[in-house]
């Protein structure tokens, strides 16, 4: 079993913002780099549950 | 994701969402039909962009009515339908008038697709200004990356139109062309400018 250490040294943390408007451009950056570091399948799954939730059959 | 900037390409091996396959099965019918090209927040979308979206917006070539008339024969065999009128000379005045037009799919109007002709030389250069998405299932034509940023900063400008922006331009800050942006914010400028002028 790997120790709470070994997990978050996987792990890529947000620098949150100070405002509403700069969190969400720190997020937006976030995500573009983990769209650079993973692969399309990985990042593209998360999206597709984001917006298929959200769309109607 | 690849970018290839010589190609005018991006190799992108995505998981289709529903927004994705919708609009693919779309265009998949328009291209038999004319040249299109995908613009604004949907090309953030198809890129990674962490939202969803209620339409998709899409150039089309001015095409004479007959052929408008076949392509819309087809959209509707193939379950979609103009939310806007059922007459297609109805709709055909809209979309030659500069007006957009929407596509749904079955009998509910979301998603959909806004469609419109390019309303000045400034639209039309995003045909010539494109670059191919290639997809597991096929291509899709986008606006340029810098295209794309310079329209969503300039032009359009509120919060999620510079928040589409940021997405694009950390994705591909190693390839863009900050020279050509500059450019585009000049002519997108000086159309805003002339649009006031004749009011």
């Amino acid at each position: 079993m790997k120790s709470e250490k070994e997990d978050n040294s996987k792990k890529v943390f947000m620098k949150p913002g100070k405002t509403n408007k700069e969190d969400r451009m720190n997020f937006i950056k976030y995500w573009a780099e983990y769209i650079k570091t993973h692969s399309d399948k990985e990042w593209s799954s998360q999206q597709k549950v984001l917006i298929d939730a959200q769309i109607p059959e | 994701m690849k970018y290839n900037k010589e190609r005018k390409e991006i190799i992108l091996d995505k998981e289709l969402n529903k927004i994705d396959k919708f609009t693919f099965d779309f265009i998949r019918i328009i291209e038999k039909y004319v040249d299109y090209v995908i613009i604004s927040g949907y090309v953030s979308i198809l890129l990674g962009r962490s939202r969803a979206t209620e339409n998709v917006d899409i150039f089309i070539k001015k095409i004479p009515k007959a052929k408008f008339i076949s392509m819309y024969k087809d959209l509707i065999e193939n379950d979609f339908w103009c939310i806007n009128s059922d007459n297609i000379d109805t709709i055909f005045d809209y979309i030659d008038e500069g007006i957009a037009i929407r596509f749904a799919r079955g009998r509910i109007p979301l998603p959909n697709i806004k469609v419109k002709f390019p309303k000045d030389e400034l639209d039309g250069d995003a045909f010539n200004d494109s670059i191919s998405v290639k997809l597991p299932v096929g291509d899709m034509n986008i606006s340029s990356l810098e295209r794309h940023i310079a329209f969503k900063r300039y032009f359009l400008g509120d919060d999620k139109d510079n928040e589409d922006a940021l997405h694009v331009e950390e994705l591909f800050k190693e390839d863009i062309d900050y020279e050509k942006i500059k450019k585009l914010k000049g002519l997108i400028k000086l159309r805003q400018y002339e649009i006031r002028k004749r009011r």
